[in-house]
């Protein structure tokens, strides 16, 4: 007998009725399938995806200060380290550059005052952060554990100390929210022209998820976005007929196989990148922007001028839909290992009036509400002397013990400090935050949930902090 | 036996009628549930929480510390669906779900029914139940049989055909691709490189009956074909020219001699039964291995590099116990997904939450390689290298060896003094009798010192000097102990090259216990667990166990034993596995969708019958890959035509991308680049100043050959979705993204290629049937507004006489000849900047002719740079108005500014310059500019040296060399549609480069510019991305 597979069912499935075919349906069902890990998409895109519960926060943008800003001259005040300056420390300490090391306590060169209605109080090197402390969290109790740069650095962006091939905080918010921009990528990163920082490109890795969450580079310098721009003799008519022709070539291909989708989509990413270009070049333009904005971000001083423009193009890109921007230094300027004295005051200089304009322009154009920006380093600095040879040498080895970060808006509870560190400055030892908590928080804000955000990945479920001890840091939400 | 498959087509269909008319049972739909979220706690262990065991209805019934778990009096108050429905059980994040609550609701509604009767004793652990057990993927393999009726249609080729067709009379089939679809194919399927345009012909032409079979047999005995299909196997064994693991992600150095292992064996047609057992026990094979290696044994070795595939950091600063112990995770995890398609390594810790694989499998598994892999008696990577060293070449090495032990010892010596200084100029910073003390305990053996000295260093860490921080004492000892380093290379670098495999070894008579980790945790091991296979591999009662040590070899032979019985057929997992991921790179997708795991999260495969009939059909023909190609891409099936709209694509040809190692490959073979040279070293890779890692341009090979390291992706590669390594890839993403096309737009490497295209289209251009572009115009380029000659200037009529172009182009300037002085001309040249006239009445002329009536202001400055001479004389003279200015320049410069010219259209200016009486040292620089303003726009600027070239070229070869760019990028000729529209963006290229000459490189004529820019639209289109 000749009969199809689906005659043969039709005519007898209901008729069976045995225990055998029964089992064999129900079999594939999968009942055991939780419905809380999704079967990973066979293919990946950027389309806007719904956060599993309500957003704060769209965007966010990163001021990642390389190196280790020294805590205990900036942001927190330890009168008892003031105090016994010059005396020898009891505790353990860790130190890095053994040579130089010493257990002499090293108070501040500098004065703290309170600022703001909040009454934060922060040192004098940073008179513009000052102005904004009302509209920030300062939390003084961070702690990786870990003294070197890359350790730390990895732990802040990819959830395990010290381990490559983790998915950066922003290729996660990509992978769960997708891009609220299909016109400009919606993970960037600024690198300073003095090149790029420690780790190198590692910074902007997306890891075991595919390259479509990794960050884009903007350069200092031409080209500002790696391919964007064509080479001179191929900018504007030239590329422009090179498309057109390209795009005839695509559009009668794709005829011969009505309903190829992949084929229509490869045309639209065509299409994708002209728009790209487009709008990459508008987005970076800040000629436009009024001269009071200019002079807010510090765009007259040479001392500000390069950092400002980097903040400020940083606006312009949330205010287009890109959804994490970060800044990175050159190298690592706040690796305050001697000259500190000097050092210190240079990178501040630099540094302070930009980053506290990107929060205040944020706030007078009403996007503070929804974007949240990141000030901070990947470790902190020890309360003792690092002795590079008389006292205007001095300065201070690494320290992941503890140390201060600061963020705002975007559901970032305003004019607050949280957690603290011992009366040195050395260790967190009061509501320690961790950069996985950190990073749980953070998810939260953009309507996360940290740990059902799940990657598949070589048979195991990846959430971002990796399974390692984490908490969303409610006391610091709006 | 067709049930399986009825399941699967009508599942959508029947089911809910199937579960409304029968009832639950435990085994069937309640256990999945616990397994998934209960039994961690609640029977996998014999450590029970609150004393309650679900392991049985039975069970739950009794119930915990908290009394019975079951009430069927009143279904809804059960202890067991208050717990979970309340989000308390189990604890966490991960709860059931609303349908599975409702799920068990309704099945102790029902009275909480068994499927059988259960037993009073069972053993500790879930064991493993007949419900899982039937699953489709522990089956054993059944040849289907396959109808005569089928085999008879019209369309079917083969069995495959046949199991296809299933019955239906309707021809479900698309029409067979033609000819030449099918050829580039095969070819790309095959080789994964495209025919060289007269194979191409060659086969398309062909006239014999069975030219696919030739085809066929030429591809798979191309030595290519090991290249394509290694990069296959590649993938899922992970491998990477670098330990990955640690920042350092230190380079494997002989990691690819593995890899030409691999290519070599495909090459070969290995069997692949035999291609897996050297994988796994190559060194157990090899036999005693004393003396120089044969070359057998060395095949043999190299095969088990296989097993050393896995992130390995503990050679490179993390040589701990939880390092040592991920490489045995990872490389379990690589056999799980390579050889059994299951996540074997999910029940590393606790028992699998969805497969029927309990953690003492896991750990059976483990032990098979435990004697190899023995994290309480490790070796790193470097010590695990087998050498290749012959004795001859031990005796000539230690010779220079001892040459360089001289220079070692002077280094020493060195060493020893620079110490010295450094810990006297420290302690001087020390006031006595501490500098005394300090240095006492400073020179005291580290072991040696007393607890004070050791306190007194702590205190005062800047007199730990050792040879890793010397520099930061003295910075001049770094690049003076550097140059002791250079020549001690220099000396060791004589020594005969020492070549190592990459391989897994056992030490002889090493059988360490293997023990099962509570929770996966090394600090707390459990019960010794002996090898063997998995228990659903094989029938209940029957699973295969491993002896401890085989008396017969040296090591424990248990890899060995591992490998036969994996290989047996006795097993259902292998022989499908295999034979499905040959499918998916043959149609895109396999017949199991998840071609790593075929367990319960895993996909179900679309066509059961067709996946056995394949895997039977492999083990058969001698585990032969080859054959098994041949008997997939003869059916009908593969030679259908490409269906874009197909339901599914596991069983119709669909379009599909070309993966990045082949776009890059296939664009070398375009151009002609590719050096095709097999096997070696792998091709260096380097970081461009933008952070872009590319691979180095000098060395064209096969994208296979491109050093593959796991922290250094190369762009191109990524991009296109080639996998970065961190442990294995089990399936490529396919993506498509704008930083593609951004890549293909502006990307150096495709430029490059398509220059390079153009190059060779130039070269090779095709002879063109008139016919196939009749009345298509070819384009002319437009004429030049600069024109280049000599001629007199009549002081009469003060107008140009005879104007004559100089016939001579250089390539940089235009003579009378190609060489100096020419006969009839002698010195007159003209140039960018300037030139050279001849006697005095032949002046050498630059004319401008204008394209529009307008007002032409001139501004130049002339200079005669020579100290001899008797200096020029310039002249501007218009066609409408005569001379308009003259000037003179004897070793001076002169300003040759006129403020006003009226033109007509087709007027020229002419740039005039004469010896005046003397014929020497007359070179001269005149640069002009002329400001033109045409009525009503706004005012260009053309400069005589910016647009200053070469004399229009002909574009007789245009034609031909499109048909040719055609046909090496796309494997066939042009239509004629397609030729006019290339004509005519030929034709608005030079439009455009006229108007704006910055369009076209230095260097480049317009006719290569406008056909790169051609080709690089060929190179980045889909027709070259997609193969149908």
């Amino acid at each position: 007998m000749n009969i199809s597979r689906r005659n043969f069912l039709n005519s007898h499935a209901m008729g069976l009725g045995s225990v055998a075919l029964a089992w064999l349906l129900q079999q594939e069902q999968a009942l055991a399938t939780p419905k809380n890990i999704p079967k990973q998409p066979a293919t990946f895109d950027l389309k806007p995806k719904q956060p599993h519960h309500a957003p704060r926060a769209k965007a966010m943008i990163s001021l990642f200060q390389h190196g280790g800003p020294s805590h205990m001259d900036l942001t927190d005040p330890k009168p008892e380290l003031t105090k016994y300056d010059g005396t020898e420390y009891s505790e353990e300490v860790g130190y890095s550059f053994v040579n130089e090391a010493s257990k002499t306590l090293m108070g501040t060169k500098w004065k703290f005052a309170k600022h703001g209605q909040c009454g934060t109080e922060l040192s004098e090197l940073l008179p513009e952060t000052a102005k904004i402390v009302d509209d920030i969290c300062l939390i003084r109790s961070m702690h990786t554990g870990a003294n070197g740069h890359e350790v730390s650095i990895r732990y802040f962006h990819g959830g395990i100390p010290g381990v490559l091939g983790r998915a950066h905080l922003a290729s996660w918010l990509l992978y769960g929210l997708g891009s609220e921009t299909q016109d400009l990528p919606a993970y960037m990163v600024l690198t300073d022209p003095g090149g790029h920082p420690v780790d190198g490109v590692n910074n902007w890795s997306s890891g075991f998820m595919p390259a479509l969450f990794q960050g884009t580079v903007l350069r200092p310098k031409e080209p500002r976005i790696l391919n964007l721009d064509a080479p001179p003799h191929l900018r504007g008519e030239p590329q422009r007929q090179n498309l057109e022709f390209l795009q005839t070539l695509n559009r009668s291909h794709a005829d011969r196989f009505p309903g190829a989708n992949e084929l229509e989509a490869r045309i639209a990413s065509y299409e994708l990148a002209a728009r790209m270009q487009t709008a990459a070049g508008e987005a970076l333009d800040v000629s436009k922007e009024s001269k009071a904005t200019h002079e807010l971000y510090g765009l007259n001083d040479d001392a500000t001028r390069e950092y400002g423009t980097r903040c400020l193009i940083a606006r312009r890109l949330v205010e287009r839909g890109v959804r994490f921007v970060q800044l990175f230094q050159a190298g690592q300027p706040w690796d305050n290992h001697s000259n500190i004295v000097t050092a210190l005051p240079g990178i501040c200089r630099k540094t302070d009036k930009p980053s506290a304009a990107l929060v205040q322009d944020l706030k007078q154009r009403g996007m503070l509400d929804e974007v949240i920006v990141h000030w901070g380093g990947e470790i902190g600095r020890l309360p003792v002397t690092q002795n590079q040879g008389g006292p205007e040498k001095h300065g201070r080895d690494h320290n992941g013990q503890g140390f201060s970060i600061w963020m705002a808006g975007g559901g970032i509870k305003p004019g607050m400090t949280f957690g603290a560190t011992d009366e040195f400055g050395h260790r967190a030892v009061e509501n320690v935050v961790t950069p996985n908590d950190y990073q749980a928080t953070l998810l939260n804000l953009f309507g996360l949930d940290w740990n059902q955000l799940v990657f598949h990945h070589a048979g195991r479920q990846e959430v971002i902090t990796a399974g390692r001890n984490a908490r969303v840091v409610e006391e610091i939400l709006a | 036996m067709k049930l399986a498959s009825y399941a699967t087509t009508l599942l959508v269909c029947v089911c809910t009628q199937v579960m409304g008319s029968e009832p639950l049972t435990y085994e069937q739909h309640i256990r999945p549930i616990f397994r998934a979220h209960c039994f961690d706690c609640h029977g996998a262990t014999a450590d029970l929480e609150g004393s309650l065991d679900l392991r049985q209805v039975r069970l739950m019934k009794k119930g915990g510390e908290s009394g019975s778990v079951l009430d069927l009096a009143n279904p809804s108050e059960s202890y067991l669906l208050e717990r979970i429905s309340s989000g308390e059980m189990p604890p966490g994040e991960n709860s059931v779900s609303p349908s599975e609550i409702e799920t068990i609701k309704q099945w102790i509604v029902e009275g909480a029914n068994t499927a059988r009767p259960e037993p009073e004793q069972i053993d500790p652990g879930l064991g493993i139940t007949a419900e899982e057990r039937s699953f489709w993927a522990y089956q054993p393999i059944r040849r289907p049989d396959v109808r005569a009726a089928d085999l008879s249609h019209p369309r079917v080729r083969n069995p495959i055909d046949a199991i296809a067709l299933d019955g239906q009379s309707v021809d479900q089939f698309q029409p067979d691709a033609d000819r030449r679809t099918l050829i580039l194919r095969a070819y790309f399927d095959l080789i994964g490189l495209p025919p060289e345009p007269k194979a191409l012909e060659r086969w398309v032409h062909d006239p014999s009956e069975d030219w696919y079979d030739q085809l066929l047999t030429d591809l798979l005995s191309s030595p290519h074909y090991g290249e394509r299909w290694a990069r296959h196997w590649l993938d899922v064994t992970g491998y990477a020219d670098s330990e990955g693991y640690t920042t350092a992600d230190a380079v494997r150095p002989w990691a690819w001699k593995y890899r030409d292992w691999v290519i070599q064996s495909l090459n070969e047609d290995k069997p692949f039964d035999q291609f897996i057992t050297e994988q796994l026990a190559g060194d157990e094979i090899a036999g005693p291995q004393e003396g120089d290696l044969t070359d057998r044994q060395i095949e043999l070795l190299t095969a088990t590099g296989f097993l050393r595939m896995a992130a390995d950091g503990t050679g490179s600063g993390a040589n701990d116990a939880v390092s040592r112990n991920q490489v045995m995770t990872d490389t379990i995890k690589i056999i799980g997904t390579s050889l059994f398609g299951l996540s074997i390594q999910c029940a590393q810790c606790h028992d699998h939450r969805y497969d029927p694989i309990p953690q003492t499998d896991y750990y059976a598994l483990r032990a098979v390689f435990e004697p190899a892999l023995d994290w309480n008696s490790w070796k790193t990577p470097d010590a695990r290298r087998v050498s290749l060293y012959t004795a001859a070449d031990h005796e000539q090495a230690a010779q220079i060896e001892a040459e360089a032990s001289v220079v070692v010892q002077e280094r020493a010596k060195e060493l020893a003094e620079y110490m010295r200084q450094a810990i006297d100029a420290e302690l001087m910073k020390f006031e006595e009798p501490l500098r005394t003390s300090l240095r006492e305990a400073y020179e005291t053996p580290a072991n040696d010192r007393t607890d004070a000295q050791k306190q007194l260093l702590a205190a005062n860490p800047s007199v730990n000097i050792s040879e890793g921080n010397l520099y930061q004492y003295i910075p001049d000892s770094k690049p003076k102990l550097a140059e002791f380093d250079v020549k001690i290379t220099e000396i060791r670098a004589k020594k005969p090259v020492h070549e190592f495999v990459r391989a897994l070894t056992e030490p002889p008579n090493h059988a360490p216990e293997t023990k099962l980790f509570f929770r996966g945790n090394h600090e707390q091991p459990k019960q010794v667990i002996p090898p063997g296979a998995p228990t659903i591999a094989a029938p209940e009662g029957q699973r295969a166990e491993f002896p401890a040590d085989d008396e017969a070899l040296p090591t424990t032979g248990r890899r060995l034993a591992f490998a036969r019985w994996l290989t047996s057929g006795d097993n259902p997992l292998l022989a499908r596995v295999i034979a499905n991921r040959i499918w998916m790179h043959h149609f895109g997708t396999g017949l199991v969708s998840t071609p790593a795991d075929f367990g319960k999260l895993g996909n179900a495969p679309t066509n059961p019958e067709l996946l056995d009939w394949i895997a039977d059909e492999l083990v058969a023909e001698n585990w032969s890959l080859k054959r098994l190609h041949r008997v997939i891409m003869t059916s009908t099936i593969y030679r259908q035509r490409a269906n874009a709209t197909a339901i599914d694509h596991s069983v119709n040809r669909s379009l599909r991308r070309l993966e990045a190692e082949t776009i890059r490959d296939r664009m070398l073979v375009a151009t002609n680049t590719l050096d095709a040279k097999l096997f070696g070293a792998p091709v260096a890779i380097s970081e461009e100043d933008t952070g872009q890692i590319v691979v180095d341009e000098n060395q064209p090979r096969r994208s296979i050959y491109i050093q593959s390291r796991r922290t250094q992706p190369v762009a191109l590669m990524q991009t296109f979705d080639a996998p970065v390594m961190e442990t294995n890839c089990e399936v490529r993403a396919d993506s498509t993204v704008a930083t593609q096309s951004l890549m293909l737009l502006n990307g150096q490497f495709i430029l490059d290629q398509a220059a390079k295209l153009a190059d060779r289209a130039a070269l090779e251009a095709c002879e063109v049937d008139p016919e196939s572009v009749d009345g298509l115009a070819v384009p002319e380029l437009p004429a030049q507004s600069w024109q280049y000659g000599y001629g007199r200037f009549d002081e009469k009529e003060s107008r140009i006489e005879d104007f004559t172009a100089l016939p001579h182009w250089t390539g940089s300037q235009y003579q009378g000849g190609a060489t100096l002085p020419d006969a009839n001309l002698g010195w007159a040249l003209l140039n960018a900047g300037g030139g050279h006239p001849d006697i005095p009445d032949r002046s050498v002329i630059r004319r401008w002719t204008a394209t529009d009536d307008c007002i032409v202001q001139i501004s130049g400055t002339l200079s005669h740079a020579s100290e001899n001479g008797d200096g020029i004389r310039a002249r501007v003279v218009s066609s409408r108005h005569g001379m308009a200015g003259e000037w003179i320049a004897a070793h001076s410069s002169a300003d040759t500014s006129v403020s006003r010219v009226e033109v007509r259209t087709g007027d020229t200016i002419d740039f005039v310059t004469d010896c005046r009486q003397h014929q020497t040292s007359d070179s001269f620089a005149w640069q002009v500019s002329l400001a033109i303003q045409i009525e009503g726009q706004p005012m260009q600027t053309i400069g005589s040296s910016d647009r200053f070239a070469g004399p229009n070229e002909s574009t007789e070869t245009l034609v031909g060399q499109i048909a040719r760019a055609w046909q090496l990028a796309y494997c066939r000729q042009p239509t004629r549609d397609e030729f006019g529209m290339a004509l005519q963006f030929v034709s608005r290229q030079f439009e455009t480069f006229a108007a704006s000459p910055t369009t076209v490189p230095q260097g480049k004529s317009a006719v290569r510019q406008a056909m790169t820019n051609l080709c690089q639209s060929l190179l980045s289109s889909n027709e070259f991305l997609y193969v149908e």
